[in-house]
């Protein structure tokens, strides 16, 4: 198998986060919550940390030189932010809505040709271009659990709306206002942790052209732009969870293909 | 020595009597105490709530318990008691803590004033070995049930219903502001449900001042003149309306006019008048959250019918942890 041993982590990882958010939901239908959820995620988190050594091992450097790695990255980001976040805030269910995320990125990364199956030593290491790196998926991760919290927010507001009440998901999720409280502090993260990542881009060398920095800067001012309508003219909760969702899945589609 | 429980509560006994043979806290202890007096007696604790009165006793005989009563509270009309004897005993002490016996299904409260009328019991000497074992397990089991099930879950009021939407909107209600639109006595104890979970700020408003005025220093609110209130949207988190108008008293444009001030923070509305007072449309903004009494009811109800479906999980329970501790007397 290419890839060798780091990539059976990969796929430990992804079983793990794909038992916790199974679990979760089977709990919630019994209408309780399970406790297996954050250890199950830490497990997967461990996981990806040590595919992610291996990668770094081979390639000498921050693994982040393949769309596979930038994926695994980005899960492991989001993975982690969750451990940080969730328990802290009392976000209850944020890993069983971030678990089928972190599935997605992984499952997509296994795929044949995502990861490279002999990564080659990097030859040549700029700090800033690795910082440029790490920060931005860093970033990422926050933002990808801003627009989970979104997602939480827009079941919860869809039922309360509608008088949908008796469900074990809606008996569990936090608060309405929690849920944007929440949003708001993991935007500032992660565009925090984005504006290190754009700076860092600008001090780096630039040969393969600015369309990928550009991109970034226009993602900065988006969520900027966003954090700043929110805060001094207000917007809705629907229309800010909507818009934090939105931007997270087009700003990495544009990613994808810049 | 045998365990006995005599007691009435509000299926045996209508209010006048149960009135009769009330105890208030501060005298169980004593009332607890002096039944020891009587011969064949050993030990007593005596609850005592608005819906039941009881006697838990270990005695020598079951005629000793009887005479003890009849010549301490001239017991009267048999009709209305209940007794229960041995393992019976343990089972209703287990189905009154965990709330199964109360008027409102899985109540809270009762837990609480068993615990006191044993306290106050223990501390004037009247248990020892069996009713202290008795009760202690009791409690186990009580909690044991309340925690395991689903007994207590769910609001089973609309007033309780209102704050358990309330909760899932704000979390917790301190800082939380409400605006009471027509004092009547069910707004009254739909915010005074809120007042007490911390919400901090209550205004009211009503056709006739006065009475806003005078519910408002019930709650440690203020009141509004009825022509005033439309702006005060802008600073509340919740509104209950109750007026008896019979037309909507609330409209889109009330809210439209206040959205931009209030950043579009949720708001949460309760409308508990029928005719309704609040326009549906009001629903259709987006931070907007519309309740009428109907849902709440039924919110209440699907509550009720939950705890009920506990009723024999509680039961199970009950009858296992009572097999497995052997309790004395039982």
């Amino acid at each position: 198998m290419g890839g060798g041993v780091e990539r059976w982590f990969l796929i430990l990882a992804t079983i793990l986060a794909a038992l916790a958010g199974v679990s979760g939901m089977m709990s919630l239908r019994h209408g309780h919550r399970s406790r297996w959820t954050l250890p199950t995620m830490v497990g997967a988190m461990l996981a990806q940390f040590a595919f992610l050594s291996l990668r770094g091992q081979a390639r000498g450097a921050c693994p982040l030189l393949d769309f596979g790695e930038v994926l695994v990255f980005l899960a492991w980001s989001l993975t982690l932010l969750y451990i940080l976040v969730g328990p802290t805030y009392r976000i209850s269910l944020l890993g069983v809505f971030s678990a089928p995320v972190v599935v997605l990125f992984q499952a997509v990364a296994l795929l044949p040709g995502m990861l490279d199956e002999s990564p080659q030593p990097v030859t040549e290491i700029n700090p800033w271009r690795e910082t440029h790196a790490a920060m931005s998926v860093l970033a990422y991760g926050g933002l990808a659990l801003a627009a989970v919290a979104g997602v939480m927010f827009l079941v919860l507001d869809r039922q309360l709306k509608e008088h949908h009440l008796s469900s074990g998901l809606f008996r569990h999720l936090p608060p309405v206002r929690e849920l944007l409280v929440s949003m708001v502090r993991l935007l500032w993260i992660g565009l925090a942790m984005l504006t290190i990542g754009v700076v860092a881009g600008f001090l780096m060398p630039h040969d393969s052209g600015w369309a990928h920095l550009i991109a970034a800067c226009v993602v900065w001012l988006a969520y900027l732009a966003l954090l700043l309508v929110k805060q001094v003219r207000g917007i809705t909760g629907r229309r800010f969870a909507f818009a934090a969702v939105a931007l997270f899945v087009l700003s990495l589609s544009v990613f994808a293909f810049v | 020595m045998e365990l006995v429980c005599v007691g009435l509560n509000h299926r045996s006994a209508p209010v006048e009597v149960r009135e009769r043979f009330a105890v208030p806290p501060a005298r169980l202890g004593e009332t607890a105490r002096q039944l020891l007096e009587h011969e064949g007696v050993a030990e007593s604790v005596v609850v005592s709530t608005c819906n039941r009165t009881e006697f838990y006793l270990s005695a020598e005989s079951v005629e000793a318990v009887l005479t003890a009563l009849e010549r301490q509270f001239e017991a009267g009309d048999p009709e209305h008691w209940y007794r229960r004897q041995g393992r019976d005993v343990a089972r209703h002490l287990c189905r009154v803590a965990g709330g199964l016996d109360s008027m409102v299904l899985g109540e809270t409260e009762i837990f609480g004033q068993i615990k006191d009328a044993y306290r106050r019991a223990h501390a004037s000497g009247s248990t020892a070995g069996m009713l202290n074992r008795l009760f202690q397990r009791g409690f186990g089991i009580g909690k044991r049930i309340r925690s395991e099930t689903g007994i207590q879950e769910g609001a089973t009021s609309v007033a309780g219903s209102a704050v358990e939407l309330a909760e899932k909107i704000f979390g917790k209600l301190q800082g939380t502001r409400v605006i009471v639109i027509g004092a009547g006595e069910m707004s009254r104890q739909t915010a005074q449900a809120l007042v007490s979970r911390g919400a901090s700020s209550v205004f009211v408003t009503n056709r006739s001042f006065d009475r806003a005025v005078e519910l408002a220093a019930q709650m440690g609110g203020r009141a509004v003149p009825f022509d005033e209130w439309a702006p005060v949207l802008a600073g509340v988190d919740v509104v209950i309306s109750s007026t008896g108008a019979p037309h909507a008293v609330v409209l889109p444009h009330h809210v439209e006019a206040v959205r931009r001030v209030r950043k579009f923070r949720p708001l949460f509305l309760i409308d508990i008048a029928v005719p309704r007072d609040i326009d549906p449309a009001v629903g259709e903004i987006d931070e907007v959250y519309l309740y009428d009494i109907d849902t709440l009811e039924q919110l209440a109800d699907k509550a009720r019918e939950r705890r009920r479906a506990q009723i024999e999980a509680c039961e199970r329970m009950i009858d296992e942890e009572l097999d497995k501790l052997n309790l004395p007397g039982t």
